[in-house]
């Protein structure tokens, strides 16, 4: 494996996720974008065997790649050569049995239990400012065992408290709160992924447990409004292998709409990675 | 023998705010009786005359899967040029319709799983003139399926906990056999269902290939069915698979012919995208130009086959078609 010289932050963020991709394992991952590429990746190179769906009840497909733009659901190119064709009532199912061990999703916003927003920003009703409403995610983040959160290193998406909860975190943090609303025991979020970071959860508070090469634990706190709680030893993450960017830039993510829409560029110096 | 325990009521321990189409079921089933035809009687008939006759302003509509694969655009373009007015909308699984028919004057209001926020919407929104309840794609399709099973709600073992639940018609129960809390979601019967199938025969016996969203659950949980299908195939194509049927016909209430009916979108395994088209779309709801866009593709043209002809054309069609080549297995009866 050798390092990769150039690389920008959402590879990154698909890198780290991609590594975390357990063999044998099912996988939820939510729309597009991040969640599929970070499974995808895993899977071609670490995780043989790890299955993933999609909401249109597709199981464990073999996908024709590149997707066509938008196209990363229903479309034959996502479906292709699956083990089983179903609904989006039959993803939601498999998940309420307990067939899914991992969900991976992306977000607006992200509180200190974890708790994710993709409704609105500011105070519900006319004046807040509205995004899309959680689609997959409210069922992924109840549902699959483990949730993994993938997000970009901004201080207002790190808050004490979401302005809504669109997918359930911890809720309150109080033990046993997701199961008083309903929701399956034993669930809940895992990881939480960013270009910068990777966070898990202490008592169901997020911690701060690994960092990049190229940023301080400082520089990542100043990113955050509300602060995690912070591991004894933050591990240093290695950073994006040539074999993990050249698979996302020639057949999965081709047209570079995911890794290009947003954050900056990283590169070698000859000495070490710096942040352009 | 164990004892059976009776409490006397069903104890409800949270109750969303929001306001859902309200549940009937025997409504339901007395509007089946008298309008769904049960005979075996042609139902093929144009986009025109089926939006006319069984889409009316204020109806709710669903809609599957959603603009860009396997929509029914052909319809969804009838209903813009009749100009249905005050639509509230299933929206679900959704990047562009909902903004695409705020942006045509079609909808006040919409069930939220996901659609794309656009300045329209966030327009409408402010202005009070568009209003959102808010469940998940797959509570939506819940919903549909209550409303397809003929029951007024079913248990759902995710949005509890959320304040999408404070916006909704969900409630949290305490579930008189474990006693452990559940969530309820009210059943869902559109007024009305549009949805593209890749074969129909005129009786609406209709067969969907490839994965989907709630195609079935929309179809019979709807006092109203529009089917738009790519091919219409005889009766007898029908009963010699008859486990490929998706939608028997008695749910049916229109089966309008729509080759390329999903265009610009996919239909899978038929045709793939024309992506400048897709993009074409997304820029008009990002940019607030809706308007601009049905000028260009829908309200210039008396059919969306008219469309397909004078602005498409045989060659990018023909194209898309090349293009689905590789990735057709899987769909055929």
């Amino acid at each position: 494996m050798t390092r990769a010289d150039a690389f920008s932050d959402r590879e990154v963020a698909m890198c780290i996720v991609a590594r975390m991709i357990e063999d044998g394992r099912t996988y939820w991952a939510a729309g597009g974008g991040t969640p599929l590429y970070s499974v995808l990746l895993g899977q071609k190179l670490y995780a043989p065997n790890a299955q993933y769906v999609t909401e249109d009840g597709v199981v464990a497909p073999e996908p024709l790649l590149p997707f066509e733009p938008m196209m990363t659901m229903v479309a034959s190119r996502a479906v292709h050569h699956a083990l089983y064709w179903g609904t989006m009532n039959t993803a939601g199912f498999h998940a309420q049995l307990g067939h899914m061990d991992y969900g991976i999703l992306n977000t607006l916003q992200i509180d200190q239990h974890g708790n994710i927003n993709s409704t609105v920003l500011g105070e519900y009703g006319p004046g807040s400012r509205r995004f899309g409403g959680p689609g997959g995610a409210d069922t992924i983040a109840a549902c699959c065992w483990r949730t993994i959160v993938i997000t970009d290193q901004i201080r207002r998406k790190f808050v004490k408290q979401v302005d809504f909860i669109s997918s359930p975190g911890f809720l309150d943090g109080t033990p046993g709160a997701r199961e008083r609303a309903g929701l399956p025991a034993d669930t809940g979020p895992w990881r939480v992924v960013t270009p910068w970071a990777v966070y898990d959860y202490l008592d169901r508070r997020l911690r701060l447990i690994g960092r990049v090469p190229w940023v301080t634990v400082d520089e990542i706190l100043a990113e955050c409004e509300w602060k995690p709680l912070v591991a004894d030893d933050v591990e240093v993450l290695e950073p994006p292998t040539e074999e993990e960017v050249s698979l996302l830039r020639t057949e999965l993510d081709v047209r570079g709409q995911t890794t290009d829409a947003a954050g900056s560029w990283i590169t070698w110096d000859g000495a070490k990675y710096v942040r352009a | 023998m164990t004892t059976v325990t009776s409490t006397a009521t069903i104890e409800v321990l949270r109750e969303g705010q929001g306001a859902y189409l309200p549940v009937d079921l025997d409504a339901f089933r007395a509007h089946v009786r008298d309008h769904k035809d049960r005979s075996l009687t042609p139902r093929l008939m144009s986009a025109k005359e089926a939006v006319s006759r069984f889409v009316a302003d204020g109806d709710y509509v669903a809609y599957e899967c959603n603009y860009l694969m396997r929509g029914p655009n052909a319809v969804v373009h009838e209903i813009i040029r009749q100009q249905k007015r005050d639509l509230w909308l299933a929206g679900k699984f959704t990047y562009v319709d909902v903004a695409l028919l705020l942006g045509a004057g079609c909808t006040s209001k919409a069930d939220c799983g996901f659609f794309l926020s656009t300045p329209g919407i966030q327009k409408a929104i402010d202005a009070g003139t568009f209003e959102v309840f808010e469940y998940s794609n797959v509570v939506m399709a819940l919903r549909l399926q209550a409303g397809a099973m003929g029951v007024p709600f079913l248990p759902v073992r995710s949005l509890g906990g959320t304040d999408g639940f404070e916006h909704s018609g969900a409630k949290l129960i305490r579930d008189p056999y474990s006693g452990k809390p559940i969530t309820i979601v009210p059943a869902l019967n559109p007024d009305v269902a549009i949805i593209h199938v890749h074969q129909a025969d005129v009786y609406g016996n209709a067969r969907i290939f490839g994965t989907g969203i709630s195609d079935v659950d929309s179809a019979l949980a709807s006092k109203k069915v529009i089917i738009s299908a790519e091919e219409i195939i005889s009766t007898g194509e029908i009963r010699s698979a008859p486990g490929s049927t998706s939608i028997p016909y008695y749910a049916v209430d229109a089966v309008v012919e729509s080759p390329f009916g999903s265009y610009p979108g996919t239909c899978p395994g038929y045709y793939g995208s024309d992506p400048a088209a897709v993009m074409e779309i997304f820029q008009a709801i990002m940019s607030d130009t809706v308007p601009a866009y049905l000028d260009k593709w829908v309200t210039p043209f008396a059919t969306f086959q008219e469309m397909l002809e004078k602005r498409v054309g045989l060659q990018k069609l023909l194209e898309m078609k090349r293009r689905e080549a590789p990735a057709r297995e899987g769909y055929r009866a």
